[in-house]
């Protein structure tokens, strides 16, 4: 194996070679460029750069809004993360049990996931439009006016109504690789326990459930990893109103970089979320590589 | 299983079921009311369906939706096809150098938009390809390369190691192997590929927003989001308008349920 090293790389190079010089520079040289640009003050793709050191980053960890931004995002990533991961394991285990109609009911919690953000978006307005919304029409005719609620035009839920969206999105995704986990757990240990007397909750709380620590790590590290970068939703839903009471880091990044023109800034926020994202997923990835 | 139990997992089977349906109901309920029929609100169905908003609808994103086609075909079948020889030379050449690569290149997928959306900007502009559908084929193809490397590579795991050596004694030719027996078998993990990355790029809005303009460039998507952004366009027109939007997916999701299916899973799970 060791005499033809030479032309391995080169036949490694000319299938890889367009492939790494593309990942290098979109994904890793306009990182790099970012964390450099985000040293200035940089004002319209046309302004000057003028190098201030780490004055963006003082300014975003003193900034309120900025703050509020990063806390209404890890808000909305850890509820998402944990509602998410236990609908989609609830999900998953009833249609493992197989009630009649289970290919009915698969294909229902899956059709979420074909959609585009912005097709999300145009549906849950309607939904949660506070007078004509179907949710709050729907309750009215049920005569329990009561219930109505403001949804997105309120300062208190706008959050929320964003969190569901991601929910609905996001829970057939986590059913299904759920799902095909616990189709990979040998079925002569579930059907001794069951011979045993164990009860349909015992099965599945004590010996299906502790199988699934792989898929469970797999499936939150994803679910943080959307959390982080989806813009599209929070963008068309609710703009990250009002009053900014739904805005998260990539809305934000977007705002002060094309609304406001800040574009110096632009890229320290853009850099942080970098930052973040690399933080949880370089662990990840080292610890299931060694597997 | 006591029939209690059983009642109670159907209601609660049912409640999730009306969880994922309201919305879908409501777009296409409303898509097909005309515009007087909207006063009745998104839960009652229309009192005659009405086929006028999508009418009104395509004549208003027809361009953008053509611009879609022309975007996502290419940049689907180059970053697939770029993917397999990429996958396949991390998959044949192993060693310490290619497989720290191979994670550097991986980890690529998880680099947020925002942190490389300014950066992008420049760059598409600097060579001339701002507001241009090749500027956004250029940008898919680049950024599908972690996960269609991941994907082949990972396919090319599951072909029998046999073959492979077999052809090796033959004294065949990498590219010539690749092509006369790599490629053919990698067809069916292709479909996959295919099937994961025309979802994703026909869905994406980000790259579309910031790099294109007009009716010449613009994606459907972004067609979508400025009819809902506009007082212009009535509520029957806007949800039209997605409906046509989501159509392609939705016909590839019906066919192609399993391919989608494998792709999520193993793009997921391994990555």
């Amino acid at each position: 194996m060791n005499k033809i090293k030479l032309s391995s790389i080169f036949y490694f190079l000319s299938f890889a070679l367009v492939a790494i010089l593309l990942v290098s520079i979109f994904s890793y040289g306009f990182s790099i460029w970012t964390s450099y640009m985000s040293l200035h003050d940089w004002k319209g793709l046309g302004g000057i750069p003028v190098f201030i050191g780490l004055g963006n980053y003082i300014e975003f960890f003193s900034n309120s809004i900025a703050i509020r931004t990063l806390i209404n995002t890890f808000i909305l990533a850890i509820s998402f993360i944990i509602s998410t991961t236990l609908l989609g394991l609830v999900l998953a285990i009833l249609l493992d049990i197989g009630l009649k109609g289970t290919s009915i009911f698969k294909l229902i919690f899956l059709l979420p996931l074909s959609f585009s953000f912005v097709i999300s978006a145009t549906m849950w307005t309607w939904m949660f439009s506070p007078f004509q919304g179907t949710i709050n029409s729907l309750l009215r005719m049920l005569g329990l006016d009561f219930l109505t609620q403001p949804w997105i035009t309120s300062t208190e839920q706008s959050l929320l109504c964003v969190l569901i969206v991601y929910i609905w999105q996001f829970s057939g995704f986590v059913t299904l690789i759920y799902y095909a986990g616990i189709s990979s757990i040998s079925k002569e240990q579930i059907d001794a326990a069951t011979v045993d007397g164990a009860t349909l909750f015992q099965r599945y709380f004590y010996i299906i459930i502790p199988q699934l620590k792989g898929e469970t790590i797999g499936v939150m590290v994803i679910l943080l990893f959307y959390a982080l970068r989806v813009f599209d939703l929070v963008y068309l839903l609710t703009g990250g109103g009002p009053a900014l009471s739904s805005e998260v880091l990539a809305t934000y990044m977007y705002r002060v970089t094309f609304n406001q023109n800040l574009f110096g800034y632009g890229a320290t926020v853009g850099f942080i979320t970098f930052l973040i994202a690399m933080l949880i997923i370089i662990p990840f990835q080292i610890f299931f590589r060694r597997r | 299983m006591r029939f209690s139990t059983r009642s109670l997992l159907y209601v609660f089977a049912i409640i999730a079921s009306i969880f994922y349906l309201l919305p879908m109901y409501t777009l296409v309920n409303v898509s097909l009311k005309s515009t007087e029929d909207l006063v009745y609100g998104p839960v009652v169905p229309p009192r005659q369906v009405y086929f006028g908003a999508y009418q009104e609808a395509w004549t208003q994103i027809s361009d953008y939706f053509l611009n879609s086609v022309k975007m996502t075909l290419p940049a689907t079948i180059i970053s697939t096809l770029l993917g397999s020889l990429s996958g396949y030379a991390f998959f044949r050449f192993r060693s310490k150098i290619t497989n720290i690569i191979f994670l550097l290149m991986v980890t690529g997928f998880y680099v947020p938009p925002q942190a490389i959306l300014i950066a992008l900007i420049k760059f598409i502009s600097s060579i001339g390809l701002y507001g241009s559908i090749y500027g956004l084929i250029l940008t898919h193809i680049a950024y599908g390369m972690p996960i269609t490397t991941l994907l082949f590579r990972n396919y090319y795991e599951s072909i029998p190691k046999e073959i492979l050596d077999s052809s090796e004694i033959d004294g065949a030719g990498e590219w010539l192997k690749f092509i006369k027996i790599i490629f053919p078998l990698s067809l069916p993990g292709m479909a996959v590929v295919l099937t994961f990355q025309f979802t994703n790029i026909w869905n994406d809005f980000l790259f579309g927003l910031v790099l294109s303009q007009g009716r010449y460039s613009q994606p459907v998507t972004v067609a979508i989001a400025n009819l809902k952004g506009t007082t212009l366009a009535a509520w029957n027109v806007q949800m039209a308008g997605a409906a046509i939007g989501a159509i392609p997916i939705v016909i590839f999701y019906i066919f192609g349920t399993k391919l989608i299916i494998k792709g999520l899973t193993a793009g997921a799970i391994k990555a």
